[in-house]
């Protein structure tokens, strides 16, 4: 009886599916249209106020009452900012190279080699990584000071303490390197190649994703650490990177002389972030994905 | 060309999972041995041991003489094929054959002349600049055999190469590998589940089971004699029907009596049974299903039993029948042997008689399950 | 409890189902679970006298057996090496023991160092010379006579222990290689070369080479450092006791007194605070991210949805944005100047008790505040989840979606059955770690925050620095090192300690809870 009358109503629906549907694809429609002026809102009002001209304050409305460069003028000609953009370009491009080196040493190592205390190891850092990890700054920053790397030459002791322990980190790319057969590591050693001919000449080639994805991680975290950094520079100096150096502009004795031009700023740091991390889209979300399934 | 000596190798995981027991076998130059049992009995691991994929817990592994234990898979000189073949996906199929000669520094020319000569036997001359991924199956598998072969090693090790290959392609495959095996002069150790690919492949077979080994023998030895129970019932397809059963001498003849039918015992098999002054007394009974044939009502040694199932393989029929007592057996009747009407007749519930002969059957130690006559 | 057997339990319907499970979680899992810990800790300690055992067994026969190298050996590093043929191991062990001894014995050695830290003995201080003013007649004034510096004494009396500690293990190696030389000499083959070491460091032994580099950074970055920081929670140091103008002391376990005091600015209150608001933090920030990325992601793979690649792009770009750019502009959006703020003091959105308090924007209630950051976290975060579901769920078998058809699933019923249970499942791990990274989610809430300080009355200030609503544990902590006056190093340390307990109890016992760290191959 019961089944009688499912098997009625999917035949009078019949035509009605289809109309369903496109219902419900015109919701989805709509909520992500919303979703995406949301997303979308913040970044073009920091572009709009960084266009600001009639008044550096924070101002109730989004439409600048008249455009003009001013801020990028006032950002290059009257602060450091240049100097703090250079000082994370570098430790871009050196955490992005040595990071990569530790990380894909370790996570390689982990994934394909056995030897004794690797559990052991494993657990350690597992434990290692429960403990606030900016704690460590107190001692570092000490002998940091003592080695005159920080304040003008933090950026040095920067790229010391972003790479350094960055082998903890090696979860995402061993994921990764778990996925390739272990069966090509031992027809390669049968064919008489050693650990390390492995490793350059089968494991790496077949890596490239996620030597990219490393890459790009190394690269983007030295722009968004505001933590770290702010230990070892926090007057004024030569050697700030972006985030210390702006954020002081919205300290409450400056905001209101300087909120465009942190906007503007804003806008210069995110743009070579943002393309190269848009080139790079793919690799980031294989790395991502690859990471959570692989736990 | 080499041999290959295994003493008294045990491979042992953790802290007392063993996976390889009191392994002993001495592997001629030139022979072509087969690993053969079923998944878990240890057969992989002892091949990835010779190979040097595993550390050895205790006994040695000779290659030539030379205790090999401690070498490197590279100082070996031996060649693999894996089982999901294991191509380097990012070479091209010419420089996954010469990935070997590479690593050795050959000469450009030489490693030219090794694999295309490789490739020409293979037949897959025209993949050579293809990577992997644009291969079929059987193609992969023979780049991956090529790949072996380029090296002049001193033994050629194969784990399960086939079977990830369909049955028709399999069949081509072995073929080819006997072939091949008279082209390239070598050692040979493949590892196999398949009792089929072991018996047509190997010169010695090797039956393995949880670890130990059953019998090693040629492919007629252990399907005529085999040791127990257990390498009776893997070698042959379908397996090996097997009876409780009473073994009865009387005047110096012995008889056995299947659920209340009397068969006497002839043919070499009786003798030996009378040499070795085995008294009688309850035993297992095996015999292949293509040694039982259908028989008639009033045959004393006729079975009566009831078909459950009717399997027509085109040139013979295997009939799977139930016992009186519930047991299940199966027999194979070549086709060509039944008549039209006969065969309409062997259909699902019907009962029919069947029988063997004296001089196919083996017998077994009810307890220990060992052959008697061995 | 009694325990069901498998056909037993598929009788139960939906109802006992749940009861059955929540009884077995508390009467068996639970108990279970604390038994199993106590039994490894017991075994733990069982293995290691066993472990003590057999050490001592194998030196002492290895000195027995052993020819006059050998014994020679336990007194100068490598003898037994040489005797060997080990010629490069011998001479790194014997340069080894040379460096150690002349470190130890110079005047300002290790030894000295260690004398000078008074190491944890309580009421000493930390390095013996007080620096001091005193006249000088040259410049007619007060100079300074600097005396020793605190942090740097414990610090070299920390390396001093690290460093005794490596040369027991290296003395024990050593003796180790030669039971091994000894070995395999009596069984007539060939010990192992220098130059088959050299050789192996790119073979077997390829783990030593790789990662020595990273292994010795986090060493020296990370468990130093926080070996350091422990020590440091048994010391007076803060800035009233810098170790330079003033040397700080050993005061043994007298600040974890401190930590029972409830009162107002009392280190109990106001870790319970901060510790239950950061647990509530972190629950509401991981879960309304998971479900609302997860459901964005359906949303864009839903069949029929056109250019999936923008909708997944716009989303994305929020994570290329450097977070101090976006969340410091988002926090003053809602400002009561903030366009959005703005908004909602016009269109009188706030609720009626908050203008009354003349609270004037969102940021100036502790409730509305704290709803805020979850909301702008779910911003922030939807992305990371969104790409991830996005690659689970292509993962998802097809086949598992058609033949749910045929069998009579519609939409909804798919979702539930199909996709929730099988994300649940290869996310579990992914939602431990990301609730214990919002758990130290520093970022999100400081810089969001702080220009809208929020000050807690009831707590005031706490380990000198004044407490907000909204403080994490974490950030708590980096204000008490970086933004306070008194600095109390201390304090910080025995937080931290603190924060480590609570975050590795969380992790252990969900590590042992959730099924798909059990049941790592249903899914297979």
């Amino acid at each position: 009886m019961m089944k009688k009358n499912t098997d009625n109503r999917i035949r009078k629906t019949g035509m009605g599916a289809k109309a369903s549907r496109r219902l419900g694809n015109t919701v989805v429609y709509v909520i992500l249209v919303l979703i995406t002026l949301v997303w979308l809102f913040p970044f073009f009002g920091i572009v709009l106020e960084s266009f600001r001209v009639e008044s550096r304050m924070q101002q109730s409305y989004l439409w600048p009452k008249e455009f003009g460069f001013d801020n990028y003028i006032r950002l290059f000609n009257e602060t450091d900012f240049m100097q703090w953009f250079k000082n994370t370009a570098i430790m871009g491009v050196a955490t992005a190279v040595l990071q990569t080196f530790f990380v894909l040493s370790m996570s390689y190592v982990l994934s394909r080699l056995r030897f004794k205390g690797r559990k052991g190891l494993m657990n350690l850092m597992l434990i290692l990584g429960m403990f606030p990890g900016f704690l460590t700054m107190i001692l570092i920053y000490k002998v940091f000071t003592d080695l005159g790397l920080t304040m003008d030459m933090a950026p040095v002791g920067l790229i010391i303490v972003y790479c350094a322990s960055s082998g903890m980190s090696y979860y995402v790319s061993k994921g990764f390197f778990d996925t390739i057969p272990k069966s090509l590591d031992e027809a390669a050693r049968v064919d008489g190649a050693t650990r390390w001919q492995v490793f350059y000449k089968v494991i790496m080639p077949l890596s490239k994703p996620i030597v990219i994805y490393t890459i790009l991680m190394g690269f983007m975290a030295p722009w968004g650490d505001f933590m770290l950094a702010s230990y070892l520079i926090h007057e004024n100096s030569a050697g700030m990177n972006v985030a210390v150096g702006v954020f002081e502009w919205l300290s409450k004795t400056m905001v209101n002389s300087n909120y465009t031009m942190f906007c503007a700023a804003g806008v210069i740091v995110a743009l070579p972030v943002t393309l190269v991390f848009l080139m790079l889209q793919k690799y980031y979300v294989e790395g991502v994905t690859g990471g959570a399934v692989k736990g | 060309m080499a041999t290959v000596k295994l003493t008294n190798v045990k491979k042992i995981y953790g802290k007392d999972t063993v996976a390889v027991q009191d392994f002993n076998l001495d592997i001629a130059d030139k022979e072509f041995i087969v690993f053969v049992g079923p998944s878990g009995c240890g057969k992989s691991t002892t091949l990835r041991m010779i190979a040097g994929l595993e550390d050895i817990s205790e006994g040695t592994v000779e290659i030539d003489g030379v205790v090999v234990n401690d070498l490197q898979p590279r100082d070996r000189n031996i060649a693999m094929v894996f089982q999901n073949y294991a191509l380097y996906p990012h070479l091209t199929v010419f420089e996954n054959m010469a990935f070997s000669l590479r690593l050795k520094k050959v000469p450009q020319d030489e490693v030219y002349e090794r694999v295309t000569a490789a490739a020409e036997i293979l037949g897959i001359t025209e993949y050579l600049t293809r990577k992997p991924r644009a291969l079929s199956g059987g193609q992969r598998q023979r780049v991956a055999i090529g790949r072996a072969m380029v090296r002049d090693s001193k033994v050629f090790l194969m784990d399960e190469p086939l079977s990830n290959l369909d049955a028709k392609l399999r069949n081509q495959m072995r073929a080819e590998i006997i072939l091949l095996r008279q082209k390239i002069d070598t050692t040979f150790i493949y590892v196999t589940h398949d009792q089929t690919e072991a018996m047509t492949l190997g010169d010695r077979i090797v039956i393995m089971k949880d670890g130990f080994i059953q019998q090693v023998g040629t492919p007629t030895e252990v399907f005529d004699m085999p040791i127990n129970l257990f390498v009776a019932e893997f070698i042959g397809a379908p397996k090996m029907n097997t009876f409780k059963t009473n073994l009865i001498c009387e005047n110096g003849k012995y008889y056995v009596t299947p659920y209340g039918a009397k068969i006497e015992v002839t043919g070499k098999k009786g003798a030996l049974l009378a040499e070795k002054g085995i008294q009688g007394g309850e035993i297992l009974l095996g015999v292949r299903p293509e040694h039982m044939t259908l028989s008639t009502k009033d045959d004393p040694a006729a079975i009566p039993c009831k078909i459950t199932v009717n399997e027509m393989m085109g040139s013979e029929l295997h009939l799977h029948v139930v016992e009186d007592n519930g047991d299940q057996l199966i027999v194979r009747i070549p086709t060509v042997t039944l008549e039209d009407e006969q065969r309409k007749s062997l259909v699902f519930g019907n009962t029919i008689y069947v029988t063997f002969e004296g001089k196919v059957m083996h017998f077994f130690d009810a307890e220990t399950e060992q052959n008697l006559l061995v | 409890m009694k325990r069901l057997n498998d056909l037993e339990y598929l009788k139960l319907n939906k109802l006992q189902v749940l009861l059955y499970n929540l009884k077995l979680f508390f009467c068996a899992t639970l108990p279970q679970f604390f038994k199993n810990i106590g039994l490894s800790i017991l075994n733990f300690f069982k293995n290691c006298g066993l472990w003590v055992k057999n050490e001592v067994v194998d030196i002492v026969t290895t000195f027995t057996k052993g020819n006059w190298a050998v014994k020679l050996s336990f007194l100068f590093f490598g003898f037994g090496n040489f005797y060997y043929g080990q010629i490069l191991r011998g001479i790194l062990f014997l340069v080894f023991e040379i460096i150690f001894v002349g470190y130890m014995l110079v005047p300002s050695g290790g030894l000295y160092w260690l004398a000078k830290s008074n190491f944890l003995k309580t009421g000493s201080t930390v390095g013996t010379v007080q620096g001091r003013l005193q006249y000088d007649a040259l410049y007619d004034t007060d100079v300074w006579v600097p005396g020793d510096d605190s942090v740097k004494v414990l610090l070299y009396a920390l390396l001093t222990i690290i460093f005794i500690i490596a040369f027991i293990y290296t003395w024990r190696l050593q003796i180790k290689q030669c039971r091994i030389c000894m070995d395999i000499t009596a069984k007539g083959k060939k010990v192992r070369s220098g130059k088959d070491d050299m050789r192996s460091l790119l073979d077997d032994q390829f783990h030593k080479t790789l990662l020595s580099l990273p292994l010795f950074g986090i060493m020296a970055f990370t468990v130093l450092p926080i070996i350091y920081m422990v020590l440091i929670a048994f010391t007076s140091y803060d800035a009233a006791h810098d170790g330079y103008s003033n040397l700080f002391s050993w005061v043994g376990l007298e600040h974890f007194n401190e930590l029972m005091d409830f009162g107002q600015g009392g280190l109990g209150l106001a870790f319970g605070e901060i510790l239950s608001w950061t647990l509530m933090w972190a629950f509401f920030a991981t879960f309304s991210n998971y479900f609302l990325g997860m459901f964005v992601a359906i949303m864009i793979n839903k069949k029929g949805i056109k250019i999936k690649k923008f909708w997944r792009t716009v989303l994305v770009m929020t994570i290329a944005i450097p977070q101090f750019v976006s969340l410091l502009y988002v926090a003053k959006l809602f400002d009561a100047t903030g366009i959005i703020g703005k908004l909602l003091l016009e269109w009188n959105w706030l609720p009626q008790s908050m203008i009354e308090a003349n609270e004037l924007s969102l940021w100036q209630n502790p409730v509305s505040a704290k709803i805020l950051l979850i909301v702008i976290n779910i911003w922030v975060g939807i992305p990371y989840i969104m790409l991830m579901a996005t690659g689970i769920l292509m993962n998802i078998p097809q086949d598992l979606y058609e033949s749910s058809r045929i069998d009579g699933a519609n939409a909804f019923q798919q979702y539930s059955k199909i996709t929730l249970p099988y994300m649940m499942f290869v996310m579990g791990p992914y939602l431990l770690t990301s609730f214990v990274s919002n758990l130290n989610n520093f970022n999100v809430i400081y810089l969001l925050t702080q220009n809208n300080q929020l000050i807690n009355t009831e707590i005031g200030t706490a380990g000198g620095v004044s407490v907000c609503h909204t403080d994490l544990l974490i950030t708590w902590l980096y204000k008490m090192t970086l933004n306070s006056a008194e600095s109390k190093y201390y304090l910080a340390s025995l937080v931290g300690i603190l924060v480590f307990v609570v975050v590795a109890a969380l992790s252990l016992i969900v590590y042992n809870v959730i099924p798909s760290t059990r049941n790592e191959e249903d899914y297979g």
